[in-house]
């Protein structure tokens, strides 16, 4: 990010303008970049390769590269060199502005600091950059003065005579205080920590997703749960044809399957269906015997099942030992309980009208 | 002052650093986690039952529905999706078959209301599955009658993908 800002400021003194504007964004360092920016390049840059940050080290080199004098005008001076009179006073400044724009003080070390800008710095840029600010109003008299105002030749010298470490802790400073004075060196200083942040919440999500993606991974286990499939098949049929089965000297065995072994909708579905057997039953002393001669399970996961039952019954008369037979098809979903598969559905597959009409109710 | 703040950001941008580095371990693993769940043996193995049921329906209905005005057409599909020995047998008994059904001049529709596979051995590519068909059998001319049946097929598994090898109703007492 930094590169791109700098690689548009040219030599030409039109562009420096920019430059400055750019580090000066921040409301609180505008007025301290000015008052201290003395431009000493060779200071500047060397504090820069010292720092070791890469971001600085890439800016020193090319404000030291591309055009010396005016880069260390514009964007050098705030991070560089500030002789400690300078930070003081534009500490002070600072604390003004932000307490009290309006106080006298404030407007002095705002004049300053402009004065100390105008030289380096065209107005122009300047301004714009500074409007976005957040605190907008103390600044405009602030711009004004240094734009105005050119900055004494004295001021700059006085700090190009400045030893490195004054700039080595003006630097740290700028590039560590986010708010009051964000120039490049403390926006790329920031920037990749930010990004890596960012970047690992990213990642951080994307794994939790993976992760639930993982857990969601669900697919009929039928056929593949060969004993969970053997178990629900069997059990499922074994209800059924317990419930269905019906002899008229034992029926308290039917009752009590059909207690047990059906649950919730299917104990109303038994009843559409089984209630004309039930009926018949004691009067033509029935025996009713119904097998599942094949079963399949279309559906298995976890507590949950369907099956499909092939179902032959065989209805015996013992008053005159008629017999007859019939065959049915049932589809039958089935819930694990306690450790037990029970139907909770029960749906006939070319059921009469009759019988099709009230399993709906259920 | 200095010192404090040079200090907050040397040890932000390792921090974060390590943490870029967690969090992307984090994400191949659970990445990992991920592809391994949904491309394990059982899941292969639900995607053939799947593929096994989905053959079987469709070939049940094609075998059991049959327009006497388009036999040859009918036959053709019945052989597309067979193999072996019921293929043999369609293809021998193909136009005492086709004259049976013309002089029937019935329409045979049929869809399959569910299916279950019962049986399935992936090595040796062979499967059993029931089925519940309805069939609206309709005369020339005459009412259509609804019937529900209930079929059994074997399936084989050819190059060209699974094939019906048996196909038969389930009738009362078994097969």
């Amino acid at each position: 990010m930094p590169p791109s800002r700098r690689r548009p400021v040219p030599t030409t003194p039109t562009t420096r303008p920019r430059v400055a504007g750019l580090r000066k964004r921040p409301a609180p360092a505008a007025p301290e970049l000015d008052a201290q920016a003395t431009p000493v390049e060779d200071s500047r840059a060397d504090g820069a390769s010292v720092n070791g940050s890469s971001t600085q080290d890439i800016r020193a080199e090319r404000l030291g590269t591309e055009d010396e004098q005016v880069e260390d005008a514009g964007g050098a001076r705030g991070r560089g060199k500030r002789s400690r009179v300078q930070d003081a006073q534009a500490e002070r400044s600072r604390a003004d502005e932000q307490a009290d724009e309006e106080s006298a003080e404030a407007d002095r070390a705002d004049a300053a600091s402009a004065k100390a800008a105008g030289l380096i710095e065209p107005g122009e840029g300047v301004v714009e950059d500074d409007v976005p600010e957040p605190a907008p109003r103390p600044r405009p008299t602030g711009r004004r003065k240094r734009t105005g105002e050119a900055v004494a030749p004295s001021v700059l010298d006085d700090q190009r005579h400045k030893p490195g470490e004054t700039d080595w802790a003006a630097r740290y400073r700028a590039s560590t205080t986010g708010k009051s004075s964000v120039h490049e060196p403390a926006r790329s200083g920031l920037g990749l920590p930010i990004a890596l942040f960012v970047l690992a919440g990213l990642l951080v999500g994307l794994g939790v997703w993976f992760q639930n993606q993982a857990s969601g991974v669900r697919y009929n286990k039928a056929l593949v749960d060969s004993a969970g499939t053997t178990e629900v098949a069997g059990q499922a049929r074994e209800a059924v044809e317990k419930a269905f089965s019906y002899d008229f000297t034992d029926v308290s065995a039917t009752e009590q399957a059909a207690d047990e072994l059906l649950v919730g909708k299917a104990k109303c579905q038994y009843n559409a269906i089984f209630d004309p057997v039930r009926k018949l039953a004691p009067e033509q002393k029935l025996v009713v015997t119904v097998k599942a001669v094949s079963s399949g399970v279309t559906s298995l996961d976890g507590d949950r099942a369907t099956v499909l039952l092939f179902l032959d019954q065989v209805t015996t008369r013992t008053t005159d030992n008629q017999s007859g037979g019939g065959i049915a098809m049932m589809r039958v979903g089935a819930q694990k309980v306690d450790g037990r598969w029970r139907v909770d559905n029960m749906e006939m597959f070319g059921q009469t009208g009759d019988q099709a009409g009230q399993t709906a109710k259920c | 002052m200095d010192v404090r703040r040079s200090f907050r950001t040397n040890w932000v941008l390792p921090v974060a650093a390590v943490l870029a580095v967690l969090a992307a371990g984090y994400a191949v693993l659970a990445g990992g986690w991920w592809w391994s769940a949904s491309t394990n043996d059982s899941v292969a193995f639900s995607r053939e039952r799947d593929e096994v049921l989905r053959v079987g329906q469709v070939g049940i209905a094609n075998f059991t529905t049959l327009d006497y005005k388009r036999v040859d057409e009918d036959l053709k599909r019945w052989l597309d999706s067979s193999t072996g020995e019921l293929r043999s047998e369609i293809e021998n008994g193909r136009d005492s078959r086709k004259k049976q059904i013309e002089d029937a001049k019935t329409t045979t529709v049929s869809r399959v209301l569910d299916a279950a596979v019962t049986e399935l051995d992936s090595r040796a590519g062979k499967a059993h599955l029931i089925a519940v068909v309805e069939t609206t059998v309709t005369p020339e001319g005459g009412q259509a009658v609804k019937k529900v049946n209930r079929y059994q097929t074997d399936l084989a598994r050819t190059d060209a993908g699974w094939k019906l090898s048996a196909l038969g109703p389930v009738a009362a007492g078994g097969a």
